[in-house]
């Protein structure tokens, strides 16, 4: 039985002109359905790199990659949106909220690029805001709610799918301390409930949230460090 | 099906979060729209109108005159130094031609026409023979034409058009009251079916004549009447060509023309001069419509531009939907979606106003026009068109947009 998450020796080089950049030399790890797991490393350790290889907006340039037991490495652009609309949730740093639309509209948006009917995308997406409790502020835009209740709306367009995979990208980054506190505790919650979570920051203090820390440095795992491991 | 209808209903929401620059990419479609169709549906009036005109002479007529239509300067001196058409033509044909089974003879000249104290000048007098009624599509509303014994009698008898009975006799019934035509007094006998106005000219402001009256009362002998045309009537649509070659034997016979020579007359049939005035407003067409065209084209670009600029300032939003799953044709359909909304709304309101604008242009010269469907569907063809063709660029450009990239993009 295969991981959840697969990759073998994975690299990706960007070419700039004369030089070749190794953001990631030679990644291999597994990461097991309902995991909880950080990843770690100074800015430019190549951390963005993996996070966009392992949320499939990008491929490697080297190495494999399984996801669900699919070769995802050598998939087509319509393929790799197809696996992001199913298997993996993603929370951003930024939140990337669509900012004309209301917190509804953002969060039933995946179900319209898998086309499921309009009832069914309501039912969904309203549920998927309730968990996120901020089912009374549906028809709010994003301009109109605070920072914290902006990436609990990211966090239920994350959830709509119910993925594989959530994949958070600094997902406090933007947040004061408090809420980003409210934040973690949540996406902690939601692990708890048998979600498999990622979290991509550069603060011990947010890793510190998760069951086990990968440490990458120069594009490679500097440590893989496994605290208290879920069963 | 239903992931179309999303993208499109997403598609329009991106036009209206833009209203001002949505309206004015519209404008600049609406105005190319607009003069391509007012130039092809007033051209369509014109010819549509010149048809009509045309086939009043009904296919298997043929007529026969001095000049014919002269398309050169060549042709304008060689012909008019041809012999006038005489009337004994008229009648060798009738005897001659076996083929045929009518033939008139008509003349034109402008007069004026007056009834009590009301005039109406310079309108198109025709003299003709008793028997043109037959041919041509006049037909009589009211009363009679005039029979072959009035004109061989030369009687002072006239058939008018309804325009006439409109002006001169808003009240009275006209028949057996006589008008003046160039002070020659004559009575009406007969009101012809309204026709209608065409090309420039109103088809019932016109009285008839007997030709025979027409040649005493307007000084010239009945040998050597002026713009004489002889139409004649053949006995099927199969036997034209037969009855148009022995006219033509008869004719050469009469005038002498030596067998080596082209022919000194004209035959002409409503297919001849339809074909002949193709051939010369063809050109006139395709420059015109060219010349509009550009038009059309600078709207284009104009889509296209504000669809690149559009591409641009979205990026991010274009990664948004592609990191929550949004396929390249997804994008790219919503991209298209905007760009077609755009030139299809231009077209339709630029169809409504270039059919009103080619209306009241032909309304200008005085004729009848109906829309026409041809232009609604060269409209919306051309619309379609210019959405497609200037939209898919930037559409292309915004689908194929990497997801990292286009996430990153400040």
């Amino acid at each position: 039985m295969m991981s959840l998450i697969e990759t073998r020796n994975m690299w990706k080089t960007y070419d700039m002109g004369a030089v070749q950049v190794h953001a990631l030399r030679g990644v291999s790890m597994s990461i097991e359905k309902g995991e909880y797991v950080a990843i770690m490393g100074p800015s430019g350790s190549g951390k963005s790199t993996l996070m966009n290889l392992i949320g499939c907006l990008d491929t490697p340039s080297e190495g494999e990659y399984y996801l669900n037991g699919k070769l995802v490495s050598s998939m087509l652009d319509d393929e790799l949106a197809v696996i992001r609309n199913k298997e993996i949730g993603f929370v951003f740093q930024v939140f990337n909220l669509m900012p004309r639309a209301s917190a509804l509209h953002n969060v039933e948006l995946p179900l319209i690029y898998n086309g499921t009917s309009k009832e069914d995308r309501l039912r969904q997406a309203m549920k998927a805001l309730e968990v996120v409790g901020l089912l009374d502020r549906m028809k709010h835009r994003p301009s109109e709610l605070s920072g914290g209740q902006r990436q609990r709306v990211a966090i239920a367009r994350a959830l709509v799918n119910e993925p594989s995979l959530l994949l958070a990208d600094e997902p406090t980054g933007n947040l004061d301390t408090k809420t980003g506190k409210e934040i973690m505790d949540f996406l902690t919650e939601l692990h708890r409930s048998g979600n498999t979570m990622i979290v991509v920051t550069h603060e011990s203090d947010i890793a510190a949230f998760a069951d086990r820390v990968i440490y990458l440095r120069d594009g490679m795992i500097e440590k893989d460090d496994v605290r208290k491991r879920a069963v | 099906m239903r992931i179309y209808w999303d993208v499109f209903m997403m598609a329009l929401s991106a036009l209206k979060a833009n209203k001002l620059r949505s309206g004015l990419t519209l404008l600049g479609v609406i105005i190319g729209v607009t003069s391509v169709i007012t130039i092809i549906s007033a051209l369509e009036g014109l010819s549509q109108s010149i048809e009509a005109e045309i086939n009043k002479m009904g296919p298997t007529t043929f007529m026969v005159t001095r000049m014919g239509m002269i398309f050169s300067e060549e042709e304008f001196f060689e012909a008019i130094r041809r012999r006038p058409m005489k009337i004994e033509y008229m009648e060798a044909i009738e005897e001659g031609c076996e083929y045929c089974e009518k033939v008139a003879a008509r003349t034109y000249t402008m007069v004026n026409v007056k009834y009590q104290n009301k005039k109406i000048s310079r309108l198109f007098g025709i003299a003709a023979t008793a028997n043109f009624i037959d041919i041509v599509e006049y037909e009589v509303g009211q009363g009679r034409f005039f029979s072959q014994e009035e004109d061989h009698n030369r009687r002072r008898v006239a058939f008018i058009g309804t325009a006439i009975q409109d002006e001169l006799f808003p009240n009275v019934d006209p028949i057996g009251k006589d008008i003046k035509i160039n002070n020659i007094r004559y009575e009406v006998i007969g009101i012809a079916k309204k026709q209608g106005a065409s090309f420039g000219h109103n088809q019932d402001l016109v009285v008839f004549i007997p030709l025979s009256t027409y040649a005493k009362d307007f000084g010239t002998s009945r040998r050597r009447l002026r713009n004489l045309a002889i139409l004649v009537k053949a006995q099927s649509l199969e036997l034209l060509d037969q009855a148009m070659d022995q006219t033509r034997v008869i004719l050469r016979a009469y005038r002498h023309v030596p067998y080596d020579k082209d022919d000194d007359f004209s035959m002409l049939t409503a297919d001849t001069i339809m074909d002949a005035l193709n051939r010369v407003t063809k050109f006139l067409r395709l420059g015109l419509i060219g010349v509009t065209s550009i038009s059309l084209i600078v709207g284009g670009i104009i889509i296209m531009n504000i669809m690149m600029v559009s591409v641009t300032e979205r990026t991010r939003e274009i990664g948004i939907r592609k990191s929550i799953g949004a396929r390249r044709r997804d994008i790219l359909l919503q991209f298209l979606y905007e760009a077609l909304v755009l030139s299809l709304g231009g077209g339709l309101i630029g169809i409504a106003f270039g059919v009103f604008l080619g209306d009241v242009l032909i309304g200008l010269i005085n004729m009848d026009m109906t829309p026409s469907l041809y232009a609604i569907a060269i409209g919306l063809g051309i619309s379609t068109g210019v959405g497609l063709f200037f939209g898919i660029y930037p559409a292309m450009k915004a689908s194929r947009m990497q997801p990292v990239k286009a996430l990153s993009y400040e």
